[in-house]
């Protein structure tokens, strides 16, 4: 596995892992060889008791669910939850995409208004592929309004029993925003992409994504709170300031950036 | 409709031309000292599309070319905008000899809404709700659905009758021509906003620092082994490529404007209230409409309060003040903002003082009778089965031709009956006769 930190290279050598790379390249563009970027976050910092939520609507109903914040969120360990990780594509440009995913999952990603939070609270979602809203809070109003860029924004009731179906055409280019308008501290994130190349981080920290055309590509690392994750240690690259890294996907083998720290001090400052 | 996109951009390549006319036409007019476009500061300097100041002139500088000056407005030929009317509506006021009235926008408009139409005129800090910022080209009183840009109907409605109850003023004295002409200014300036938001979004996205390349395509390291990088300007008069971007993020903007008209939201005839309905018809309906206004589908109640006075969920904002809130917090979060460019940084504590106290959305008080968006059924019926586009007022209808919505037509007729009849309600009464779910009202 190798990551470019061209300080570490002596001139000599140097040349020779460009000329790697401009062939690793090359070769990706026949896409026959795919591989695997994984890695796991955690966070570097004590986050303390989550900052409950002031609850100013349906108090009896959403009250009893202790709800607090989730805009920095960690599971066992300090793993740093709901870190998206995608593929930067420039406008125009497109991705050889893997014959298994060239269609997106007739699987609906399904977001819903449960104990007046959403869950989940990160989803990913393809184009052409249906987002369900859904309200699972009996006798509870909920409305959704999402704030979309390239899309169509919508802000709709969602009726239990009645989800909202939606599809999108775009790709967006950063997580879209979703909240309701009846209970204001309810939020969430979708990503929508035209290509399959996305993942948000688990309960554990960690995340996949698979069969990747070999290469050189580049990543967005972005988390709610603070957006794009500038200057973060990747495996042995580190994103720039709009929080992308170039990283290199072996082929038939995989990347793994192994622990990834994230300061909380980055992220709430 | 994408097949029109695609259309139009076949046309907007083809007709590279203007570039060249309009950067010709810029210079020509360098002499005089006209009030200029302001840049969309929050914009500029955002946690989304922090940009650079050398950035932020080559922005200015296309927006310049495309849409030239707020004395010489310009407009592409395919943004379908009337350059005559923009004259008429651009510029200083003043007469001529014909009495025909030039300067339309600033003797009428310009103090409240601005000279760029960014809601930030010199009254504007002052006015509650603060004076559209079209720059956005968001829109509340339409007959559209939710996502959707107005029609030029729409806005001439909004113009003719004022919006009652707020600080914008009835301009029925104005004749028609001049009122078409203030229209077609409002579409030009928001047609503009839209475009600065989205060449700030491709400069973030898509510009910037690259790394150079040598013969080889290596890339070029200096003494310390760092990549060297250079940055890309936005220069699509001379970069075919960038010309093309800005033509198609021109043509999304337009194409919204113009599909607007087949957007409106008709209603079936099949469920429109007959005009002769006896009072018992009526009070069935505001019955049902009663029933559903504190159900949990339509869920009116919870913002507009179960005695309908505006008292319920007043803790949120309007699109425009929750972007401001936004930024704001991005700015105290943003600690030492290493690694952004001092340029940015320079100004990020003056656009932060310039920022007007952000505002929550108070939902209407559905017992004065006042109705912003136009007195007549059908327009009470637009605001609730379409929403409130920007506000957090949600759509009840589908939010699309052909889509699924929550309430049928005839359940939206039914509230609109009640919502009518509420101000001739004695406010008591909701109160005793609360509803099917007491236990989700707070
Ligand atoms: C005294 C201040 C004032 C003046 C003068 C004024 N406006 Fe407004 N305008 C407002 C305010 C305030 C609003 C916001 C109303 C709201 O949000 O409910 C508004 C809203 C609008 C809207 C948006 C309506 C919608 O559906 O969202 C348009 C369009 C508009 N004004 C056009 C004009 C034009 C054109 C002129 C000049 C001919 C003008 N205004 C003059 C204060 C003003
Ligand atoms: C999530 C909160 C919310 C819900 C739910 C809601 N409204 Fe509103 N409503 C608002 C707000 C906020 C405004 C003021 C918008 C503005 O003009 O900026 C408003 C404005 C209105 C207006 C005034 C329109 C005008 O022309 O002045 C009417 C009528 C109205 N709502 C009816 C309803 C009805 C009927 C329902 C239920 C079907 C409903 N609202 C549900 C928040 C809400």
């Amino acid at each position: 596995m190798m990551t470019i930190n061209s300080k570490h290279l002596t001139g000599c050598t140097r040349v020779a892992v460009f000329a790697a790379i401009a062939l690793a390249t090359f070769a990706s563009a026949t896409a026959a060889d795919w591989g695997t970027l994984k890695g796991r976050f955690v966070l570097d910092g004590d986050l303390g008791e989550p900052t409950a939520l002031t609850v100013s609507k349906d108090v009896e109903y959403c009250g009893k669910n202790n709800l607090v914040d989730e805009s920095i969120a960690v599971g066992e360990g300090n793993a740093l939850k709901n870190v998206f990780v995608y593929l930067y594509l420039k406008r125009g440009k497109s991705v050889d995409i893997h014959p298994d995913l060239a269609e997106p999952s007739s699987e609906p990603v399904v977001l819903d208004n449960h104990g007046c939070r959403f869950e989940p609270h990160v989803a990913l979602l393809r184009t052409g592929q249906t987002l369900e809203v859904r309200n699972s809070d009996k006798g509870i109003g909920h409305n959704t309004n999402f704030t979309l860029l390239k899309n169509p924004a919508f802000n709709e009731m969602v009726t239990n029993d009645s989800p909202i179906k939606k599809m999108f055409t775009k790709s967006e280019s950063y997580p879209s925003s979703a909240v309701c308008s009846i209970h204001p501290w309810m939020k969430a994130h979708v990503l929508i992409r035209d290509n399959p190349y996305m993942a948000t981080s688990g309960e554990d920290g960690s995340f996949v994504i698979e069969k990747i055309p070999a290469g050189t590509h580049e990543f967005i690392f972005w988390q709610e709170s603070s957006g794009n994750l500038k200057k973060l240690s990747v495996g042995k690259s580190k994103t720039s300031r709009k929080g992308r890294a170039k990283l290199k996907i072996p082929a038939d083998g995989e990347l793994d950036l192994g622990e990834i720290k994230v300061k909380l001090s980055d992220l709430r400052k | 409709m994408n097949g029109s996109v695609a259309m139009n951009h076949e046309s907007l390549r083809k007709n590279l031309t203007w570039w060249m006319a309009a950067a010709a036409l810029l210079v020509g007019c360098g002499k005089v000292e006209p009030p200029p476009f302001r840049l969309n500061m929050t914009q500029m300097v955002s946690n989304e599309t922090p940009t650079s100041p050398e950035y932020q002139q080559e922005i200015a500088d296309v927006l310049g070319a495309m849409f030239g000056t707020p004395d010489e407005p310009y407009a592409v030929p395919e943004a379908g905008l009337d350059l005559s009317r923009l004259r008429m509506a651009a510029g200083a006021a003043w007469s001529d000899e014909k009495g025909t009235n030039h300067g339309l926008y600033r003797k009428h408009c310009v103090h409240c809404h601005g000279i760029t139409g960014d809601g930030r005129g010199p009254t504007a800090r002052f006015l509650n709700p603060y004076p559209r910022d079209y720059r956005q080209g968001v829109y509340k009183f339409k007959s559209t659905y939710n996502a959707d840009r107005p029609t030029d109907d729409d806005l001439l409605r909004v113009l003719v009758n004022g919006v009652p109850g707020t600080a914008m003023p009835s301009f029925s004295l104005l004749p028609h021509s001049e009122l078409e002409a203030l229209v077609e200014y409002v579409k030009y300036l928001s047609i503009r906003g839209q475009l600065e938001v989205s060449l700030a979004a491709y400069v973030y996205d898509d510009l910037g620092e690259e790394a150079e390349v040598d013969e080889n395509g290596d890339e070029k390291v200096d003494s310390e082994g760092n990549e060297i990088t250079k940055r890309i300007p936005l220069d699509p008069v001379n970069d075919p490529e960038q010309r093309e971007v800005v033509m198609e993020l021109l043509a999304e903007i337009i194409e919204g404007w113009e599909s607007s008209a087949e957007k409106v939201v008709i209603p079936s005839e099949d469920h429109i209230p007959a005009d002769n309905r006896n009072a018992e018809e009526i009070a069935a309906s505001v019955a049902q409409g009663r029933e559903l206004f504190f159900g949990t589908r339509a869920n009116c109640v919870k913002c507009h309060g179960p005695t309908a006075l505006g008292d319920g969920q007043q803790d949120d904002q309007d699109s425009w003040n929750k972007a401001h809130k936004k930024f704001l917090q991005d700015m105290v979060n943003a600690g030492d903002q290493e690694g952004v460019h001092p340029g940015i940084v320079a100004s990020r504590a003056e656009v932060v003082a310039s920022i007007y106290t952000v505002r929550n959305a108070i939902p209407r008080n559905l017992r004065q009778g006042i109705y912003r968006g136009g007195r007549r059924r059908l327009d009470i019926f637009w605001r609730i089965y379409t929403g409130i586009a920007g506000t957090p007022m949600p759509a009840t209808g589908p939010a699309s031709p052909g889509a699924q919505g929550t309430l049928k037509e005839e359940e939206i007729w039914n509230i609109v009956d009640y919502v009518l009849s509420l101000p001739y309600e004695t406010p008591s009464r909701p109160l005793k006769a609360l509803p099917v779910n007491l236990e989700a009202v707070n």
